[in-house]
């Protein structure tokens, strides 16, 4: 274990030297990529100014919900960056896996180690910076179990969408294809989770109920750190389920990335 | 310019377009459901709101559906391939094909943008219709001035595309700069969110920009939003847009060309 987490921060480390490599277009993709995602902060900040509040969310509150995503899923993206469908698809292809299949080493800590896309830290830094806009006005009443609970309720988004990530690539054991598909639940849960549940139709809502837990990684916590009310009536633990959901599709994720490891046929490349 | 070279172009963009039918209906997918998120962000801004700013809320629907249908043809996400023809090499063999630069890739982007637009546009708005109420041009005039305002905003993203592509014969951060450059396309076309729901101050900002005149124009067109000589005004505005950033393309590779240097081949 000891020697896979050392490995790891090795390939981490080769990774970040060679993208550090040209700094001028390193920061030029950090600040653009950053500026990217904060344009549509933007655009839904402008139109509030016409309109006030969206399913009487203030635009405050409306950042708190957009920040903690956004911080959260550039981390993920940078971390898992190696299980990004469109590149361990491409891994696939050229018959790189069958490398990494090769060597005396934990298949998971390779992947994990084979690219770690730094320029993340622009999306990561415009969501902390919607985050800060949010904390600035909003005067959350902040408690110690707030306080605790807000760094597990990132770490549990981190890990829900990285699960997706990892479902995504393990499709492509069959595929040899990247499954665009996924995008709807990948990028598609990113949006649906920068706003409030209650705005989507009862059918979406169920979807990202039942079947991808996602209406407790950031809506319902929300409601938690800012005292709001719940007009879905779920229980009221349902803030808490965050680690709960976050480790059940964790753990059912590398069982089908195990299942689908096991049923690899090379692409002979 | 040889029509018929630029006609055989277009059809083999054409065929090349279409070879890729999976990749087609992925992205379809994709846009489509885009389309009902962010219908239903719409949806709450209206919030019993009949109408904003003049834009009725079926207005506004339709607008963002139309939009997610319009991705593919108007490239709102922006295109990379000139630049990619820099850095490859292969820009070499094209500087000295019989047709200008420029109509070599306007060929290639509208075949593209056409296959795009039936494939991927049409089946995108006919599933979302299943979904909510798309509205209509009223008269059949409408119909064929929206289809030569959209074509209009087709040539004016194509040169907004092409001169931040040319930006690669100076630096090999094209692509940084271009990631940079297509934000506006999203942001100041309407394609975020209808200019009418902006407030009016970022409004009048976005209407000094050729970006308007990519998406936003088009859309009033179809909304019947502008009408008699304010619409042949708005048409005029997207031709003007044109006629002054192709100027700049032809400007910038005039000077670009003399220094790019051809890496790899």
């Amino acid at each position: 274990m000891r020697r896979t987490i050392s490995l790891y921060l090795r390939f981490i480390s080769i990774q970040l030297r060679s993208q550090m490599q040209f700094r001028a277009s390193f920061w030029l993709d950090v600040f653009t990529t950053g500026l990217l995602n904060f344009s549509y902060f933007v655009s839904t900040y402008l139109v509030l100014e016409r309109i006030g509040n969206i399913a009487g969310w203030s635009i405050a509150e409306l950042a708190f919900l957009y920040g903690m995503i956004e911080v959260s899923f550039g981390t993920m993206d940078m971390i898992f960056s190696g299980f990004d469908p469109d590149v361990f698809s491409r891994f696939i292809r050229l018959g790189a896996l069958d490398q990494v299949l090769l060597r005396p080493v934990n298949v998971l800590a390779q992947i994990f180690g084979s690219a770690f896309v730094l320029r993340r830290i622009g999306r990561i830094t415009q969501g902390a910076v919607v985050l800060g806009f949010a904390f600035a006005h909003l005067g959350v009443h902040w408690t110690p179990l707030k306080l605790l609970y807000l760094p597990v309720v990132m770490a549990s988004q981190v890990a829900a969408m990285g699960a997706l990530f990892m479902a995504g690539s393990t499709l492509s054991f069959w595929t040899l294809q990247r499954v665009e598909a996924i995008n709807v639940v990948t990028y598609g849960g990113v949006e649906v989770m920068s706003y409030p549940s209650t705005i989507y139709p009862r059918w979406l809502r169920g979807f990202f109920t039942y079947l991808i837990p996602f209406v407790f990684m950031n809506y319902y916590p929300a409601l938690f750190f800012l005292d709001k009310p719940d007009p879905l009536g779920m229980p009221g633990f349902a803030p808490f389920l965050a680690p709960l959901a976050a480790g059940l599709m964790l753990f059912v994720t590398l069982r089908f990335w195990r299942f689908g490891l096991s049923r690899y046929q090379s692409t002979g490349t | 310019m040889n029509m018929r070279l630029f006609f055989h172009v277009l059809k083999l963009a054409v065929l090349q377009q279409t070879t890729y039918r999976t990749a087609l209906i992925a992205g379809l997918v994709t846009n489509f459901f885009f389309g009902l998120f962010r219908a239903a962000v719409i949806t709450a801004l209206y919030h019993q709101q009949g109408q904003i700013n003049g834009l009725t809320l079926e207005g506004a629907i339709t607008y963002v559906a139309i939009g997610q249908a319009m991705i593919s043809f108007l490239f709102l996400f922006g295109s990379y391939d000139l630049m990619m023809t820099v850095y490859n090499g292969s820009i070499a063999t094209d500087l000295i094909r019989p047709m200008p630069l420029f109509s070599l890739w306007l060929a290639k982007d509208f075949g593209a943008a056409l296959v795009n637009l039936l494939m991927r546009g049409v089946l995108l708005l006919f599933f979302f219709g299943l979904f909510y109420k798309v509205a209509l041009p009223p008269r059949a005039a409408d119909w064929l001035l929206t289809a030569l305002s959209l074509l209009l905003g087709w040539l004016v993203s194509f040169a907004w595309r092409f001169l931040v592509n040319l930006t690669s014969f100076w630096t090999p951060d094209a692509r940084g700069i271009g990631r940079g450059a297509f934000i506006f396309s999203q942001l100041l076309s309407g394609f975020l969110i209808p200019l009418r729901l902006y407030p009016d101050w970022f409004a009048r900002i976005c209407h000094l920009t050729p970006f308007p005149a990519m998406f936003n124009t088009g859309m009033e067109v179809y909304l019947g939003a502008v009408r008699g000589a304010e619409l042949w005004r708005s048409l005029g505005i997207q031709a003007v847009w044109f006629a002054a950033l192709a100027g700049a393309c032809f400007a910038m590779m005039r000077a670009g060309v003399r220094r790019l240097v051809i890496q790899g081949g």
